[in-house]
């Protein structure tokens, strides 16, 4: 516990002790989000939106202290380090970005380093809570949280024109690092990773593309107990199933290999970004696109967008978002076997954020989460599964009463099959519920 | 009700003063050294917001602030970045955190300003015009 506390106390204390010696080329920035939130029910707990909070009141899981420290080495040449503390992971400072700039000319630069991978319009600012209305970002769409670093290089122009100006990024790098879902957690890599960000603002208008691919790999078990374990372990029984079906005379069924498919081993996995937006200044609009595409199964294919309203009367400003997203699954067999794996979820976000002064923000929040999920169908193939890999067992068993009896293992294998069909068929389970915050964002 | 008429005249011009002394006549300026004549209202914006870094010209532009509170400043956010302060930090907080960019630097007050700028024909400020004299010159007025 001492050491949980330390983590967020040294952070901030760095940055009340360092403000005072803040020399012409050593700049010193911070942030702080204090963010509260419960949910009213259990069954929305691990939506993309609801992370870490359950039904009691927690400040962990968006709570969060950041220290930026820039000092300028010479005239075109800046080191920057930000150190961040987050409650979500314990409050242990670990750096979110640490890069060298170069300064090409007065309009470019190179940066080299951890950076932050420029996946969202929000991405860069994601931790800066006083940057923007929400609590954080809709999590439906802000999705590749866990890819939010890469180590690598990139490179920004900037341009100017008449009342339009801009940027164009380009990156390139390498990710590594755990990665979780619905819980578990895997360890991911994306290597050759690369993308491109143009992003543009005219008046009040403005908007952003983005690009990005990378080789996947992911450390898959197909013994393991995880959600995608599973899923590649019951691929690997369905293609034996097919497969001892398809060798019954007469049977016509067809041998297939959809662990190949399943299985990622520098697959291309690419993601494609959209925003406008407008902001007068008192009234705003943004909607953002987003689609990503594996070229392996094991992740699906889904799209997830976002459109928000805010209207700033005096200090206040009040917002309202929807965002949605939805699998795209693949076609034929695989994209059969993605139904078991599938997910739809979509929320209404209403909130108000209180400027307190020039540097502080308190913010209230609901996020209605609508939720429709495949846990049924998982539940009725992994029952199959488990009578299946029994029936293989019992096969290769000697002495048990079906040991080598291709007669029966063929019977368990239709059966297998039909498990697999009737799970499909299962219908979707539906979840609904509301987040409450409250939260603070501090900058200075 | 002649009461009532000569009391809201009385208001009217009280509230007339008010804005008159809350929008002083802030304007623009660059040293008398500097080789531009004037500026757009977008070439101030895209200067203060660091969406450029050179003038017109070609030569580099390096805008300062006055102090936070004072009342230059407050009318030149309002009036020519169109943005409060807390919209502004908001902002700058968007760049600060990704390297890509700094706010112009806080330089004191109406005078101090007027002092640096006319020193440094690279530097950018708004004063009030009371404090103009021909160290300086005005590139643009709102």
């Amino acid at each position: 516990m001492a050491r949980i506390k330390l983590g967020l106390t040294t952070v901030l204390l760095l940055a009340g002790a360092q403000v005072a010696y803040a020399a012409d080329d050593l700049q010193i920035n911070g942030f702080l989000n204090v963010t509260g939130g419960v949910l009213d029910t259990a069954s929305i707990q691990d939506a993309a939106s609801t992370t870490g909070y359950d039904t009691t009141v927690g400040f962990d899981a968006q709570t969060l202290a950041g220290i930026q420290v820039a000092k300028k080495v010479n005239d075109n040449t800046s080191a920057t380090v930000q150190l961040m503390s987050r409650g979500a992971t314990g409050y242990t400072a670990s750096a979110a970005w640490a890069y060298i700039t170069y300064d090409l000319t007065d309009s470019s630069s190179f940066r080299f380093g951890r950076l932050r991978t420029p996946f969202f319009q929000y991405s860069d600012f994601i931790d800066v809570g006083y940057a923007y209305n929400w609590i954080t970002p809709p999590g439906i769409v802000y999705r590749l949280d866990s890819m939010a670093n890469i180590t690598g290089v990139d490179f920004t122009q900037r341009f100017t024109a008449g009342i339009m100006d801009g940027a164009v990024q380009l990156y390139t790098g390498r990710f590594k690092d755990d990665f979780r879902l619905y819980g578990d957690t895997y360890m991911m890599e994306l290597r050759s990773m690369a993308g491109v960000a143009l992003s543009a603002n005219a008046g009040d208008f403005g908007g952003r593309l983005s690009y990005h691919r990378g080789e996947f790999y992911i450390d898959l078990d197909p013994t393991g107990s995880r959600a995608l374990d599973s899923l590649a372990g019951l691929s690997k029984l369905y293609d034996t199933a097919n497969g001892i079906v398809a060798n019954v005379p007469g049977s016509g069924v067809v041998p297939t290999n959809i662990t190949a498919d399943i299985i990622p081993q520098g697959h291309q996995s690419q993601f494609y970004e959209g925003t406008l937006f407008w902001d007068n200044g008192s009234t705003s609009l943004i909607a953002e696109f987003t689609a990503l595409r594996h070229d392996s199964a094991i992740l699906n294919d889904d799209n997830a967008w976002l459109v928000s309203g805010a209207q700033r009367i005096g200090d206040f400003t009040l917002h309202a978002t929807y965002s949605e997203t939805k699998d795209d699954l693949k076609s034929g067999t695989i994209g059969t076997a993605q139904e078991l794996n599938t997910m739809t979820t979509n929320s209404t976000t209403l909130g108000v954020r209180y400027d307190y002064n020039s540097s502080t923000a308190f913010k209230v929040e609901a996020t209605y989460v609508t939720r429709e999920d495949s846990r049924d169908r998982q539940a009725v193939a992994g029952a199959a599964a488990a009578n299946y890999t029994q029936a293989l067992t019992n096969y290769q068993t000697p002495g048990h009463a079906n040991y080598g009896n291709d007669t029966v293992l063929a019977g368990e294998s239709v059966a297998f099959l039909t498990g697999v069909q009737n799970a499909i068929a299962t219908p979707l389970a539906t979840q609904s519920g509301t987040l409450f915050n409250i939260g603070m964002s501090i900058v200075f | 009700m002649k009461l009532l008429n000569a009391f809201s005249k009385m208001a009217l011009g009280l509230t007339l003063l008010a804005s008159a002394a809350a929008y002083a006549d802030v304007v623009v300026i660059v040293s008398a050294k500097n080789a531009n004549y004037g500026l757009e209202k977008n070439d101030v914006e895209q200067i203060f917001l660091g969406k450029t870094s050179t003038f017109p010209d070609g030569s580099k532009a390096v805008p300062i602030d006055q102090n936070e509170g004072s009342a230059s400043r407050d009318t030149f956010n309002d009036k020519v970045l169109g943005k409060s302060a807390s919209q502004l930090k908001a902002y700058w907080s968007r760049l600060i955190f990704t390297g890509k960019g700094t706010p112009p630097k806080e330089s004191g007050n109406d005078a101090e300003v007027k002092a640096l700028v006319a020193d440094n024909p690279n530097l950018v400020g708004y004063v009030d015009s009371k404090v103009v004299d021909n160290s300086v010159k005005i590139v643009f007025k709102f």
